[in-house]
């Protein structure tokens, strides 16, 4: 079964939001792989995730442009329980306006120790995606609550600085 | 950002993708460090402690938040804790939506609860047809039983009863008293 045409969502399930002790899974996927592979392991783990498995939506993007990108945001986050988020559009750029990440939040109410680098994969994912679409992406913030900023390549944006992303704290 | 939506899905894709870079033995290990011993903490803590009520407490959590149509079924005595999938929610988001980058995803079931409760002293017989039907039974290790008739645990629940389970044992994957992915009956 394919996604139904009404949903921007490739993948879809019968239940409405996903449940949220898999976010357990995805940071100790992370700290494995940091482990085992070392930062540039996972940085490639996260880069070919993106242009594989999000292939679907990274098509999306390159054919809907921007506002294709923010309709698959919107639908993503109404699936993230307790994601607090805000979809902006402007005429060069769409903003992800994070409030509250549902990751971050449930790896805290459940103790668990997050792995510090965890914000930094919604940059080299989320990169690697938009390059696919022949769009740029810029993350600020972090920890808790950011900013994604997804422009089209010749809107020029400042180059990413990494250290613009906060590390994750428990 | 990676969403918990649809984790089975980039899930999967993991399983693919680590079996590329390190083999089947990064694939082994990351069932049981990543989601035995880190993931799924919670769990292991619960049964090691409590044994057959604390896998009443995780799976009767767990299964009804992945599964609120109650796709599954569990069965539990003083000896033995039994779970029939009659429509296992994550290998049915996997049919669903065609995702297939991992040759056999049940696998990661045994893969990291099999770790887990020889941990805790239990060992596990199961067999699973990969179409989203599968059955548990969970005993103390050293003791008595396994592979119950179909219908002695579970009643008109179990699995085996179904219409549909296969008859040819070649197509189902099948484990006696396992605690390992790769321990399957041949």
């Amino acid at each position: 079964m394919s996604a139904p045409a009404s949903s921007p969502l490739p993948h879809v399930d019968t239940k409405p939001q996903g449940s949220a002790d898999f976010y357990y899974a995805v940071n100790a996927t992370f700290r494995f792989l940091l482990q085992r592979l070392g930062p540039d392991g996972w940085r490639r783990y996260l880069e070919e995730l993106g242009r594989g498995y999000f292939e679907p939506v990274n098509r999306q993007w390159s054919q809907g442009g921007l506002p294709a990108v923010a309709r698959y945001w919107r639908a993503f986050f109404a699936a993230e329980p307790g994601a607090v988020v805000d979809v902006v559009e402007h005429p060069d750029r769409v903003e992800v306006q994070v409030r509250e990440c549902p990751a971050i939040k449930h790896l805290r109410a459940g103790g668990r120790e997050i792995v510090g680098e965890y914000c930094q994969h919604c940059y080299f994912l989320g990169a690697a995606r938009a390059e696919a679409a022949g769009l740029t992406l810029r993350l600020s913030g972090g920890s808790g609550s950011c900013c994604h900023t997804y422009a089209r390549r010749e809107t020029g944006l400042a180059p990413q600085d990494l250290r613009e992303i906060k590390e994750a704290r428990s | 950002m990676i969403g918990c939506y649809d984790f089975c899905g980039h899930y999967e894709w993991t399983f693919g993708w680590l079996e590329r870079v390190g083999g089947h033995a990064l694939v082994r290990d990351y069932w049981n460090e990543a989601i035995n011993h880190d993931s799924q903490s919670h769990a292991r803590d619960l049964i090691r402690r409590e044994g057959i009520p604390g896998m009443l407490k995780y799976w009767g959590h767990t299964l009804l938040e992945e599964s609120p149509d109650l796709g599954f079924n569990i069965t539990h005595t003083a000896d033995v804790f039994r779970i029939d999938f009659h429509d296992c929610p994550s290998r049915g988001f996997l049919r669903r939506n065609g995702l297939k980058h991992y040759h056999d995803y049940c696998d990661h079931c045994m893969g990291w609860t099999g770790p887990m409760l020889g941990e805790a002293g239990y060992v596990i017989d199961h067999e699973h047809n990969h179409l989203g039907q599968c059955w548990w039974e969970m005993r103390k290790a050293g003791t008595p039983g396994g592979h119950a008739p179909a219908g002695s645990v579970a009643g008109p629940k179990d699995v085996r009863l179904r219409p549909d389970w296969p008859k040819d044992p070649a197509k189902l994957d099948r484990y006696t008293k396992a605690n390992d992915p790769d321990a399957k009956m041949p």
